[in-house]
C-alpha cells in the first residue's frame, strides 16, 4: 500500500492539471482548504492536496477522497460544502457527483472500476494524480529517489546501461530508438564534459502527455536524468520546455531546487563521485525544436534548425560534446526500470516495443484525455474500450496517429496492435503518442491540407525538399478542397511526397508527407470524389457541399432550424424540414445537431 | 583509407566529406548551395548519393556525410536522379525569375505542371549570401522566418547598421537575386545607401567608405592612397618591375 493511503483521517486530492485548472480546480482546492480549516464538525484529520493531471479531462475537475477511494467528477466550488458535509463528516457519498455509465446508468464510486481507468496500465503516469507534484516528500513517499543510493554506490555505470538496454525501452518522443543503445554509445565516448537533455518541446496539436508528466511528476524526470548522468558520466543536464507550459516550468523549477536541497542534485550526490545538476531552458515554441539537433542548436543560442545526423548527438551533441537526449516520457520510465528491474518492465509490450505508451486521446471520442496502455493494445481497445467510442453515436472514419506528420489509419485497421513498428508499417507513426479520432464528418483531403498548413509554418525552412515540397503539397490539396483539382494532381502529390521522404534533412521533412500519403492510400476515393464528381462526401469543403434533409427520416424536431445561423431551414413542427439552398452557407450546424441522421450531403 | 565512388577507388582521409573526396578526384556531384569557401551545409539536397556501408545502403547528402569507413558510393541512380529532377522542378517553380533555374529545369527534363510559379522571384535560398556576410564578420543578413515563409533579410527588413555595403552577398549569389544599385556615386543595397569612394588614379567609384573603414579596422593597416583594384594591381606590378630593373 502506498504511504499516501496509509494515514489517519481523510485526504482530498484535487486534480490541478491544466485542463482541470481551466475549469476552476484551483478554486476548489482553496475552498476545501478554507472550509476544512474552520470546520469544527470535522472530527478527522484532513489533508488537501493539489495533484497533477488524472487524464480524464473530459470529466474534470476531478476530486478524489482517500482512503475511501471515491472519485467525484465535474466538481465545482459550489459542491465543496456538500462534499465536506456528506463525505468528510458523515462518510456518505454525494451520488450525483459520481460517474454514471451512459449505457447501464450505473454509478461508480471509484474511478478504478470505470473502463476508462480499468483498462489502462500506468507506468510513466504512475504517480500523476496520486501525489502533490510540488512536494518532494510525496515523491519520496511513493518510493521516489529510493534506489538512487543503490544505483550510485552498488551498481557500475555499465550495469545501469545494461539494465536499460535489457528493458527494451525505446524513445517515447517518436523516433523509437532504443534508449539503452543511445546511452551505451554515449558512455563509450571518452570525451568530457558530457550532457544529458530532456526533450520537453512537445508540439503536436492536441498532445499533452509530456506536459502532464512535467506538471504532475517532475521528480521522476529528474531521477531518470540523474540515472543517465551516472551511466554516461555527464556533469550537466538541461530540460528544454516550451515557454507556454507555465505550470510545467513552475513545478520543474521547484522540483530541481528541492532535489538540490536534499542532495539529489549538485556536487557529490549522496556522497558519491557523481556531480550533476540540471538547468531549465525555455523554448520559444517552434515545433521543429522537438527535433533533437534543432533543440540542441536552440539551447546553444542559435536558430532552431536541424543538422544532418550522420554523426549522432551521442558523439557530437550540445556544444559538440557527447550528449544523450531523451523525451520526457522516456525519462519517467527510467526510475521504474531501475527499481523493478528490466525483466519486469519488458514483461509488458510486444516483441519489438516494450512497456507502455501514453496516448493523448482526442477528437471525436467520448472520453478525451490521457491514457496509458501496454504496447500492442489494439486501436479498437483504446478508442472504444477506453475512449468509449465515437461522440454522438456517429460513424468512425479514421484515427490520426503520431502528430502532424503522422498518418490517418482507416477502420479496416482498427485491430492493429499499436507499437512503433506496426504503425510505421501502416504508413503512420507512433510519434509522441497523439491519437486524434475522426468521424464521418471529417473530410480526409481537408485533414491532409490542415496538417500541411501546420507544417508549412513549422518546418524550419532549411532544406529544399521539405520547405518547397510542403508548400506545393499544400497548394495542391488546397486546390482540391476548393474544387479546382485535376486527376494529374494525385500523381504530382505522390511524386513530391516521395522526394520529401527520401531527400529531406530531418525527421520532420521525412515524415511531413505522411498525412498526404496515408490519406491517398486509404481514402483515394475521397480525393477522386472532390476532383471528378466535385463533391465532398463528408460535407466539409464548402465549394463542393450541398446539404439536404431526407424527408422520411426528419421528425420535425426543429433543432436544425433553431441552430441555422442564416435562417435557411424552414418547416413546421413534427413535419419534414427543408433547406433553402441559395441561403445555405454550408456551415454544417444542421448535420452536426440532427439526432435522426436526417441531414444528408450531396 | 580507400573508398569507391562510381567504381573508382579514391584515397581519402577520415572525416572528409564524400563531396570533397569526389571533387578532388574530378567526379562531379551537382550542388546548388555548396561553396568550397564555407563547406557543406546540407540545404539543397541536390548532392544526395547512395552509400553502401557493409550490407546497408542508404541515401545521404554527400556535402555533410563525413567518411569514416570504406564505403562504396554511387553518385547517380534512378532514385537519385528523380530526387534531383524534383528539387530542380520545385526550385525552378519557386524562382521562376531565375534564368539559371529555368535552364536547369530544361537540363533535368522537368515537365511542366499546374503549380503556381513566381516570375519575380530569383532567390533559391542557398544562403551563400549569408555565409559570405558571416565570413566577412559583418553578419548583416540572415535567413529569417520559418517554413515556407523563410527568406533572406536584414533584421526587420530595416537598413542594417552592420552592413558595410561590400556587396559580397550580391557577388556570390548564383541567381542574381540581390539587387545592388550603383548610380551617381552611390550604392544601394539591402535598403541602405552608401557613398562610393572614387579611385585617386582613374576616378572610378570602387568601394564604400564603410567598407574601407571596416578593412582598416580589421587589418589595422592604414591604406595609402585610395586605389581601385585594377589601379592597385597596376601600381604593384609597376613597383615590382622597377625593383627588378634596380636589382639588375
Amino acid at each position: 500500500m502506498s504511504p499516501l493511503t496509509n494515514f489517519d483521517g481523510k485526504m482530498i486530492l484535487v486534480c490541478c492539471g491544466t485542463g482541470c485548472q481551466a475549469n476552476g480546480s484551483m478554486d476548489i482546492y482553496h475552498a476545501f482548504q478554507e472550509q476544512l480549516a474552520d470546520n469544527k464538525a470535522v472530527e478527522v484529520k484532513t489533508y488537501t492536496k493539489s495533484t497533477g493531471c488524472n487524464g480524464w479531462c473530459e470529466k474534470g475537475p476531478l476530486v478524489k477522497i482517500m482512503p475511501d477511494d471515491i472519485t467525484y467528477i465535474q466538481v465545482s466550488t459550489k459542491d465543496v460544502p456538500e462534499i465536506i458535509e456528506k463525505t468528510i463528516i458523515n462518510h456518505k457519498l454525494v451520488e450525483r457527483l459520481l460517474y454514471r455509465d451512459p449505457v447501464t446508468k450505473k454509478r461508480y464510486k471509484s474511478h478504478h472500476d470505470i473502463d476508462f481507468y480499468k483498462k489502462q496500465h500506468k507506468v510513466a503516469l504512475r504517480n500523476i494524480g496520486e501525489i502533490d507534484p510540488a512536494s518532494i516528500d510525496d515523491y519520496i513517499a511513493v518510493g521516489g529517489y529510493a534506489n538512487l543510493d543503490k544505483l550510485l554506490n552498488q551498481m557500475t555505470p555499465d550495469q545501469v546501461v545494461e539494465e536499460v538496454l535489457a528493458s527494451g525501452l525505446r524513445g517515447r518522443g517518436g523516433g523509437g530508438f532504443p534508449t539503452g543503445m543511445k546511452w551505451k554509445a554515449c558512455a563509450a565516448v571518452d570525451r568530457y564534459p558530457k550532457y544529458v537533455i530532456c526533450n520537453g518541446d512537445e508540439g503536436d496539436p492536441g498532445a499533452f502527455m509530456d506536459r502532464s508528466i512535467m506538471e504532475g511528476d517532475p521528480h521522476s524526470v529528474i531521477e531518470g536524468m540523474i540515472t543517465c548522468a551516472y551511466a554516461i558520466g555527464a556533469s550537466a543536464g538541461y530540460i528544454y520546455v516550451r515557454d507556454e507550459y507555465g505550470l510545467a516550468i513552475k513545478n520543474l523549477t521547484k522540483a530541481i531546487n528541492d532535489a538540490r536541497a536534499r542532495g539529489y542534485l549538485g556536487k557529490n550526490i549522496l556522497g558519491s563521485n557523481l556531480s550533476f545538476d540540471i538547468e531549465i531552458v525555455r523554448g520559444g515554441g517552434a515545433f521543429v525544436c522537438g527535433e533533437e539537433t534543432a533543440l540542441i542548436a536552440s539551447i546553444e543560442g542559435n536558430i532552431g534548425e536541424p543538422r544532418d545526423k550522420y554523426v549522432f548527438p551521442t558523439e557530437k551533441g550540445l556544444w559538440g560534446q557527447p550528449t544523450v537526449i531523451n523525451n520526457v516520457e522516456t525519462w519517467a520510465n527510467i526510475p521504474v526500470i531501475i527499481a523493478e528491474g528490466a525483466e519486469k518492465f519488458a514483461y509488458l509490450g510486444t516483441e519489438g516495443s516494450k512497456g507502455t505508451k501514453v496516448f493523448s486521446l482526442v477528437g471525436k471520442v467520448v472520453n478525451t484525455g490521457l491514457v496509458e496502455v501496454p504496447m500492442g493494445t489494439t486501436l479498437r481497445e483504446i478508442i472504444y474500450g477506453i475512449g468509449g467510442g465515437i461522440q454522438g453515436g456517429r460513424k468512425f472514419k479514421a484515427v490520426q496517429t503520431g502528430g502532424p506528420s503522422g498518418g490517418c489509419i482507416p477502420e479496416s485497421l482498427l485491430d492493429l496492435q499499436v507499437d512503433f513498428d506496426t504503425l510505421t508499417k501502416a504508413g503512420s507513426m507512433m510519434g509522441s503518442g497523439g491519437l486524434i479520432v475522426m468521424d464521418d464528418r471529417t473530410c480526409m483531403v481537408e485533414v491532409a491540407r490542415y496538417y500541411l498548413n501546420f507544417l508549412a509554418g513549422e518546418s524550419c525552412g532549411k532544406c529544399y525538399p521539405c520547405r518547397e515540397g510542403i508548400k506545393r503539397l499544400l497548394e495542391i490539396t488546397t486546390r482540391i478542397c476548393e474544387g479546382k483539382g485535376q486527376v494529374e494532381d494525385l500523381d504530382l502529390l505522390k511524386d513530391i511526397s516521395e522526394t520529401l521522404v527520401s531527400a529531406s534533412l530531418c525527421a520532420l521533412g521525412k515524415t511531413a508527407a505522411n498525412p498526404v500519403m496515408s490519406t491517398l492510400k486509404y481514402f483515394r476515393n475521397e480525393y477522386l470524389a472532390h476532383i471528378v464528381d466535385h463533391k465532398c462526401p463528408a460535407g466539409v469543403c464548402q465549394n463542393l457541399t450541398e446539404f439536404y434533409i431526407d424527408a422520411e427520416l426528419c421528425k420535425g424536431c426543429t433543432l436544425c432550424a433553431k441552430n441555422c445561423p442564416v435562417d435557411a431551414i424552414k418547416g413546421e413542427k413534427k413535419k419534414a424540414h427543408a433547406i433553402e439552398q441559395e441561403k445555405c452557407i454550408k456551415c454544417g450546424q444542421c448535420i452536426d445537431n440532427c439526432k435522426f441522421q436526417a441531414v444528408k450531403v450531396r | 583509407m580507400k573508398i569507391k565512388i562510381d567504381g573508382i577507388e579514391i584515397e581519402v582521409t577520415s572525416g572528409e566529406t564524400i563531396l570533397e573526396a569526389a571533387k578532388k578526384s574530378g567526379i562531379n556531384i551537382p550542388t546548388l548551395c555548396y561553396s568550397p569557401a564555407f563547406g557543406g551545409k546540407g540545404h539543397c539536397r541536390m548532392c544526395m548519393v547512395e552509400v553502401k556501408n557493409g550490407n546497408a545502403t542508404r541515401l545521404v547528402a554527400s556535402c555533410t556525410y563525413p567518411i569514416s569507413s570504406e564505403i562504396e558510393v554511387k553518385t547517380s541512380t534512378p532514385a537519385i536522379e528523380k530526387i534531383r529532377r524534383n528539387i530542380v522542378m520545385l526550385i525552378a517553380k519557386r524562382a521562376e525569375g531565375s534564368e539559371l533555374m529555368q535552364e536547369m529545369a530544361k537540363e533535368y527534363g522537368c515537365t511542366d505542371n499546374a503549380l503556381q510559379g513566381d516570375p519575380n522571384e530569383r532567390c533559391i535560398l542557398c544562403r551563400l549570401c549569408c555565409y559570405a556576410c558571416e565570413e566577412m564578420g559583418t553578419s548583416a543578413i540572415s535567413a529569417i522566418m520559418r517554413g515556407i515563409e523563410k527568406r533572406i533579410a536584414t533584421p526587420y527588413d530595416e537598413p542594417s547598421a552592420a552592413c558595410i555595403g561590400c556587396g559580397a552577398c550580391a557577388e556570390i549569389c548564383p541567381t542574381g537575386a540581390i539587387e545592388m544599385l550603383e548610380e551617381g556615386g552611390k550604392r544601394t543595397i539591402w535598403n541602405k545607401t552608401f557613398e562610393l569612394v572614387t579611385c585617386e588614379k582613374c576616378g572610378k567609384p570602387f568601394a564604400t567608405r564603410e567598407q574601407l573603414n571596416y578593412v582598416k579596422q580589421k587589418s589595422g593597416i592604414e591604406m595609402t592612397g585610395r586605389l581601385c583594384e585594377s589601379c592597385r594591381k597596376r601600381e604593384v606590378a609597376g613597383k615590382m618591375s622597377q625593383s627588378i630593373v634596380e636589382l639588375n
